[in-house]
């Protein structure tokens, strides 16, 4: 897979600490960051990282036909996760999980991993995945 | 007062992958005596998932001494990352973790090499620059997914794991340091040259000239630096490259079998290079009592050996609850099989996309 060095840079910080927009009028917080509210429109919005929140499992999907350069990570397995305080919507692979270990409304939380790299030679890009909360420890 | 009892660690913490591989499977492969296992005194290795290295290990280690140093990474002024699985040959890994936690860009930030010792070499080090009032807190993570030769003897025991240590000044710290002490020379016991995948060892030298004469004669230095014998010791706590060595080293020494289990962690998830000593410490932290003291001597081949003297404080008890302790990761775990350990490791030969 093809890596493009300035989005992967640009959005890097992004990424690792998995930011988030909440607008200060509808209250709603919406994953990936934007210019403006992706709910009501609005632009009085603030930026929220969302790295140290836990999230549910809402659903999920199994790929078993993964595009080139996913092989090694057949069966990949993409969430749909709602973090507990902000309620952000958020579609990350997930990780540290196999297909019949898979719970609806699970717990799940944000880790580093890599997400994608271009051959041997190339970029390797890191980005979270969500993985089942390892142990309950007060945030 | 040495430089050493103006510093301490604030925060530590350690990072296992969930899947092991039971070491009876590696005999199985490739021919060895089934009782192999048993002769290391090593029953499973921790194998990193196909979306792990040694940068994304330590990024969860760090995470966990952040919870529990409890300050604003912002005022980290060094992260030091030592391994010998840099997932780039030429890039650093430090940025990389240091721009995931919120430390940059107001911060030094480089790879260390020493074999397994890297690590500990740069927590040596962030103490001269913490006494010195050059850093306030300097992050010191030993992170490997340790290479093997398939078929080799020391594919019995790499394996990949992390720790993390914050290092700052006394008053904040869990548990200080009292004095250290190096000891180094060129002994050509592990090796692995530039771009080839593997290393090699030599197999008289892994043992008595580079293992036990290093890590001897740097506690030695320490006992003689500071007066101090093993009976002052709680714990010990010495390199891990199998489950039997860290005993022997430590009958030589004087120390009592039941001073050093308690960190020895190789038993259950292999060697991990530099986390190996570093996580039976991380792991001592997890259980050490206020007053209790530590030694602690990681080993790098090359070949080198640091001894530290580490007494806890009362911090320790309200810090501990904050990070995942060893225990848990080493209780998380999936046994897979050598096929998919092949895969994971990257160790099956196809042409990529």
């Amino acid at each position: 897979m093809k890596i493009s060095i300035p989005p992967t840079w640009r959005t890097r910080i992004d990424r690792y600490r998995l930011r988030a927009t909440r607008c200060k009028d509808c209250g709603r917080t919406g994953y990936p960051p934007s210019e403006v509210c992706r709910f009501c429109g609005s632009k009085n919005i603030e930026t929220v990282e969302l790295i140290d929140e836990k999230a549910r499992l809402v659903t999920w999907t199994v790929i078993y036909s993964a595009m080139e350069g996913f092989e090694e990570r057949r069966p990949v397995i993409i969430g749909v996760l709602e973090t507990l305080n902000h309620k952000a919507r958020i579609l990350a692979p997930l990780t540290d999980i196999l297909p019949e270990e898979l719970r609806s409304g699970m717990e799940m939380e944000p880790v580093l991993r890599r997400i994608g790299e271009e051959g041997d030679s190339g970029l390797i890009n890191y980005g979270i995945a969500y993985r089942p909360v390892l142990k309950k420890v007060e945030q | 007062m040495n430089p050493e009892e103006k510093t301490g660690i604030l925060g530590w913490g350690s990072y296992i992958p969930r899947w092991r591989l039971p070491l009876p499977d590696i005999a199985r492969v490739w021919g060895f005596n089934p009782k192999e296992p048993e002769e290391l005194n090593v029953f499973e290795k921790s194998v990193a998932g196909v979306d792990e290295d040694s940068v994304t290990m330590g990024w969860e280690a760090a995470r966990n001494a952040l919870k529990r140093a409890g300050i604003d990474p912002r005022e980290i002024g060094a992260v030091w990352f030592g391994t010998e699985s840099k997932p780039y040959a030429v890039k650093p890994s430090a940025t990389i973790i240091a721009e995931a936690l919120g430390i940059t860009p107001d911060t030094m930030a480089t790879d260390w090499e020493f074999a397994c010792r890297a690590a500990s070499e740069a927590l040596r080090v962030s103490i001269g620059v913490v006494a010195s009032g050059m850093v306030k807190y300097a992050l010191i993570i030993g992170s490997d997914t340790a290479q093997a030769n398939p078929g080799d003897v020391l594919e019995f025991t790499a394996s990949s794991a992390a720790t993390a240590l914050i290092v700052g000044p006394r008053e904040e710290a869990a548990a200080y340091f009292e004095a250290s002490y190096t000891y180094v020379t060129d002994t050509p016991d592990f090796w692995r040259r530039a771009h080839a995948h593997y290393p090699l060892h030599g197999e008289a030298f892994t043992g008595e000239p580079a293992y036990f004469h290093h890590i001897t004669n740097a506690v030695k230095g320490l006992f003689e630096k500071t007066g101090l014998k093993p009976d002052d010791f709680d714990y010990a706590i010495f390199h891990q490259p199998n489950g039997t060595f860290p005993l022997r080293v430590g009958r030589t020494l004087g120390f009592p079998k039941e001073k050093i289990t308690p960190g020895l962690v190789t038993p259950y998830i292999g060697n991990s290079y530099n986390s190996s000593a570093l996580i039976g410490l991380s792991k001592v932290l997890d259980e050490a009592k206020p007053g209790q003291r530590i030694l602690l001597a990681p080993f790098g081949s090359g070949a080198g050996s640091d001894a530290y003297s580490i007494v806890v404080t009362e911090n320790i008890v309200s810090r501990r609850e904050k990070g995942v302790e060893v225990s848990d990761y080493l209780q998380r775990k999936h046994l897979i099989d050598y096929a998919l350990y092949a895969k994971h490791r990257g160790l099956i030969d196809r042409i990529k996309g």
